[in-house]
């Protein structure tokens, strides 16, 4: 035989591969993972890291989406119940300007519809996580305060126009809030304080400007329907919330199969391969053992 | 005729090459193992026939001593082949720690550490949630959390970058003492050869020579030379001398601006060294291509979210109604000055979670349009091209110009579309210790094409500015005189409503203004309408693009100790326009002193030389890319490069392997051979004994005149 100096540096050289691999196939096993350095698979490992970030963006506004559901859901509880208050000042003014009541009972409707009226700020100075929803963007101050110094009195408004809206992970923007003075201080017969205002200033002496106080009371159901349309925003804005929520949930279940399959290690498949490299090894090892003997040369035979 | 002594004679010349040859048998035989020993076999020669009488009688053997059994240029393949495995084998190894610092994620519910894709990605979307509920302090303090872990994550990975780079210069530089040592060797192996055997293989001498060089080759690109007498001399794979003949040189390293670099004498052959192959070219490669690209790029990525982040958080409004300044900015991350260093740097300055600004410009702070935009970001290009504002330029003004003469410098500027061009700085010796200057751009700006309807100017090759011409720019274009007017404004005019100007055009707009002596003037952009309204621009008042100010022509005046004296202070404002695209334009603040008062302008009696610049525009990163796709685009890349490394290693390996083959073939010592030719040799030697033998006995019977007697 030639005593070649590099056959057992070659072959221990290849059972270092056949280990490495042995240990690499092993490790893909136990973590289920496919590729654990870029130089596997680069265009995988860039591929990861797009599809990564898509889903984390869809979980991210799922969450998002959820907290500001629920403060739609407040806004539009708060205004059903803003409904039901004027609806009942609608009844009681009605029932006042028939012309059946004495002064007292007249009085009396305008403290009813007065004790309405302080309802109604309350709910539209509703707060959801110490932030006052129908503020605009002056979310940390009350949105709306009651003046009595003059009659009728005035319901003045200390929030702004802003809107927020949030967008969604394909770049839908959904809006988020109704400023206040929109709700219940609309243009003229609009206004739901306006027209509250209005009516307790005409009951409130017991003698009743029946002409007035039916203008009043129409301008009261007015502004109802305004409160009930601008409800109709709110509403929206939660379908179109539910409906997103749902699209990014379905994506990122989709993308999430995808990310898996890119990155997750073939049982089967990488269980042959290690199979094959453990018996590469074992022939390794024992080629490295027969020649390690050195008893086949021609010398053994000589005598 | 022949003779019984003469065939005493040819029977011991046999027993003796017979010896001689086994001896060469038995050398094979001990050297078997040596690293580097070929094998030898034994020279037979013919003696010379004897002539007598017309009739020609053999008269034996000689062996005449031992030949290595070696392929040249086979050796020198392998010895080449070697090199190239090396280096890639040593770039390699430094690949796999780099592309370790980023770590492929799983996409298991626990992040992997260090992933800074995953802290892109949280970074953004905590904005997102902020969108949500804009004042609620817990989704603040998550925006600045996951800022810190991306900050902390980009640092670190720049951070364990500049480790390996260092630690692969310090490699490196071990390499050389081996190098050194090697050629010192070499050199005297070349000696040795030269004198004890000129004209033939020198055997031993050149098995220790081959085996130097083939370890030289596992740690640097050479090349080898034969020379006369058996001599050889080797360089470096960029030619410079490593060994000449019975010479040797030595290779020392040294730091220069903090990497290492390698000498040859004074020269430098780091560059060329990097290419050469070997380990030392391995380790050059990765410390000077790999790891640079790698941290440029992670450079970019910390440049373009923090100036993206924190140009935006001061935009908008904070928590506590705050808008940030100049003089107080509302940053999140630390505003980087320049590219290069900002991974490094990149860190957190915020504390306070209510200075993220999620609400707009003078808005409520309910407000949540800047944290839309701030969310909006990761769907951004972030790495638009800065346009340069600045730049510094130091320059040695040689006291050997003559009077008139000049010297020039330059410096590379870039404008808003990330064009580069080279700002050309010329100095005139006014004598007296005295210098003028004048700054020109000689270059052709191309048309903006990547946004529609937007102006663009062109300016002509060789082109300056007058400054004197605040409103119109005249110069020589290509193929004749032109003509450039800047557009002209009136008072309350609307421009621009065919594009959008951007913001830098504003600020320009706004000192140009100023420059041009109209006060009192607004410059306001509603829905990317430009309007300027004031009460003393009139009416003709002709608004151009920034405007070259006076001052962009000067002198310098030194002192006898070529000190500069004049200006006494720094200068700044020294402004001209000619980086504008059309719609933002881009003025150049050339500043003569660096920050510290330190002059950037200095006269010595050297010759005058360029030794540094710096500006502060970029040509913009990654067209089009978000930061997602930026880091996407890197560790793709990063792979790629790995991956590519590793099957050239392979390649390489697999050649080496196939080659060292082919040699061992010819030159490692077979015992199958020379088991056979030691039995040959043995029944040779026992047949030459026995013919001796016998030969012995004939003399014998006739020196007895054939009766037995005891003379034997």
């Amino acid at each position: 035989m030639r005593v070649d100096p590099t056959y057992i540096t070659n072959l221990v050289g290849s059972l270092d591969l056949a280990q490495a691999n042995e240990e690499q196939l092993t490790a893909e096993l136990s973590s289920g993972v496919s590729i654990t350095s870029l130089g596997q698979n680069p265009v995988a490992a860039g591929e990861n890291v797009l599809l990564l970030n898509q889903i984390q963006q869809d979980d991210s506004f799922t969450q998002s989406s959820s907290l500001v559901t629920g403060q739609l859901q407040v806004a539009d509880s708060t205004l059903g119940s803003v409904v039901s208050q004027l609806t009942q000042a609608i009844s009681l003014a009605t029932s006042a300007n028939n012309g059946t009541m004495n002064p007292s009972d007249v009085e009396s409707v305008a403290n009813q519809i007065s004790g309405i009226l302080d309802e109604v700020q309350s709910l539209a100075n509703t707060s959801y996580q110490g932030q006052y929803i129908f503020g605009g963007a002056q979310t940390a101050s009350t949105p709306f305060s009651t003046s009595t110094s003059t009659s009728p009195a005035v319901t003045t408004y200390n929030g702004d126009q802003d809107v927020n809206f949030i967008r969604t992970p394909n770049g839908q923007k959904i809006q988020l809030n109704v400023p206040g003075s929109q709700i219940f201080l609309g243009t003229g017969a609009n206004s739901v304080f306006g027209a509250l205002n209005a009516l307790i200033a005409d009951y409130s002496t017991g003698t009743v400007n029946t002409a007035q106080a039916v203008s009043d009371t129409q301008a009261l159901g007015t502004a109802l329907n305004f409160v009930s349309q601008q409800r109709v925003t709110i509403d929206s804005s939660i379908t179109q919330l539910t409906a997103a929520s749902d699209a990014v949930t379905s994506s990122q279940t989709q993308l999430t199969a995808a990310q898996t399959n890119l990155m997750q290690a073939d049982v089967g498949q990488v269980s042959t391969q290690l199979s094959l490299a453990e018996t590469q090894q074992t022939a390794l090892e024992d080629v490295i053992s027969q020649l390690d003997q050195e008893s086949n040369s021609l010398f053994s035979k000589l005598q | 005729m022949g003779t019984i002594n003469s065939a005493f004679s040819i029977m011991s010349g046999a027993l003796e090459a017979d010896q001689a040859a086994l001896s060469i048998v038995a050398n094979n035989v001990a050297n078997a193992n040596t690293p580097g020993y070929t094998q030898e076999v034994a020279n037979w020669q013919e003696d010379q026939p004897l002539t007598v009488g017309g009739i020609s009688y053999g008269q034996g053997v000689t062996e005449t001593g031992a030949t290595s059994l070696r392929d040249s240029v086979l050796v020198a393949r392998l010895d080449q082949q070697n090199q190239l495995a090396s280096a890639s084998s040593a770039r390699l190894t430094a690949l796999n720690s780099l592309e370790a610092l980023f770590p492929p994620d799983s996409g298991s519910s626990s992040a992997t550490a260090g992933d800074i894709g995953n802290d892109v990605t949280t970074f953004f979307s905590s904005f997102a949630s902020l969108e949500a509920n804009p004042a609620n302090v817990s989704l603040r303090e998550e925006v600045l959390s996951s800022a810190t872990t991306l900050a902390g994550d980009i640092s670190n990975a720049a951070a364990s970058m500049n480790a390996q780079s260092a630690g692969l210069g310090q490699e490196a530089a071990g390499v050389t003492s081996q190098v050194n040592s090697l050629t010192a060797a070499i050199a005297q192996l070349n000696q040795q050869i030269q004198t004890t055997s000129p004209t033939a293989d020198a055997d031993t001498l050149e098995d220790q020579r081959n085996e130097d060089i083939s370890q030289l080759s596992q740690l640097i690109g050479i090349n080898q030379i034969k020379t006369e007498n058996n001599g050889l001399s080797i360089t470096t794979t960029s030619g410079q001398l490593l060994v000449s003949e019975g010479s040797s040189f030595q290779l020392s390293s040294g730091l220069v601006n903090g990497t290492t670099h390698f000498f040859l004498g004074n020269t430098d052959v780091t560059a060329g060294l990097a290419t050469g192959g070997g380990e030392l070219g391995g380790y050059l490669t990765a410390a000077t291509v790999d790891i640079p690209t790698a941290m440029a790029a992670l450079d970019q990525l910390a440049f373009g979210i923090s100036t993206s982040v924190n140009a935006l958080n001061n935009a908008g409004t904070d928590l506590n109604g705050v808008s940030g300044t100049a003089a107080s900015p509302l940053n999140l991350f630390n505003e980087p000055t320049q590219v290069a260093g900002a991974a490094a740097a990149m860190s957190v300055v915020m504390t306070d979670p209510s200075q993220i600004s999620a609400a707009g410009a003078g808005l409520g702070t309910g407000d949540n349009s800047n944290a839309v935009a701030m969310a909006n970001l990761a769907n951004e290009s972030l790495f638009q091209p800065v346009a340069t504002t600045s730049f510094s330029l130091t320059q040695n003004l040689s006291s050997t110009t003559p009077v008139n003469g000049t010297v020039t410098g330059s410096a590379l500027v870039y404008d808003s579309l990330g064009a580069s061009y080279n700002a050309t700085v010329t100095y005139t010796n006014l004598g007296a210790n005295s210098w003028g200057y004048s700054i020109s751009l000689p270059d052709t700006l191309t048309a903006n094409t990547s946004v529609a309807n937007q102006v663009s100017y062109s300016f002509g090759a060789g082109e300056t500015v007058n400054p004197g011409t605040n409103l119109t720019i005249t110069g020589s274009a290509a193929g004749g005189a032109a003509t450039i007017v800047a557009p002209a404004v009136a008072p309350g005019e609307a421009v621009g409503s065919a594009g959008p100007p951007p913001t830098g055009y504003m600020a320009s707009l706004d000192s140009a203004l100023t420059a041009a002596g109209i006060t009192g003037v607004t410059v306001s952009n509603t829905g990317g309408v430009l309007t300027i309204a004031g009460a003393t621009a009139t009416a003709g008042s002709v608004i151009a693009d920034p405007v070259a100010s006076a001052g962009s022509t000067g002198t310098l005046t030194f002192n006898a100790s070529g000190a500069l004296i004049s200006p006494a202070s720094d200068i700044s404002g020294i402004t001209f326009s000619g980086m504008g695209d059309g719609a933002a334009s881009l003025s150049l603040n050339w500043n003569l002193f660096g920050t510290g008062g330190a002059g950037n302008i200095t006269q010595t009696g050297a010759g005058s030389a360029q030794t540094a610049q710096s500006q502060n525009g970029s040509a913009g990163i990654g067209s089009g890319q978000t930061p997602t796709d930026f880091y996407a685009s890197f560790v793709s890349m990063l792979g790629a490069t790995v991956a590519g490394v590793q099957a050239e290693n392979t390649a390489e390996n697999a050649s080496v392997t196939q080659l060292q083959t082919q040699n061992n073939a010819l030159s490692s010592v077979n015992l199958n051979d020379e088991a056979a030719a030691m039995s040959t040799l043995q029944t040779s030697y026992q047949a030459a004994s026995q013919v001796f033998n016998m030969l012995n006995t004939i003399i014998t019977s006739a020196l007895n005149l054939g009766v037995e007697t005891a003379v034997s």
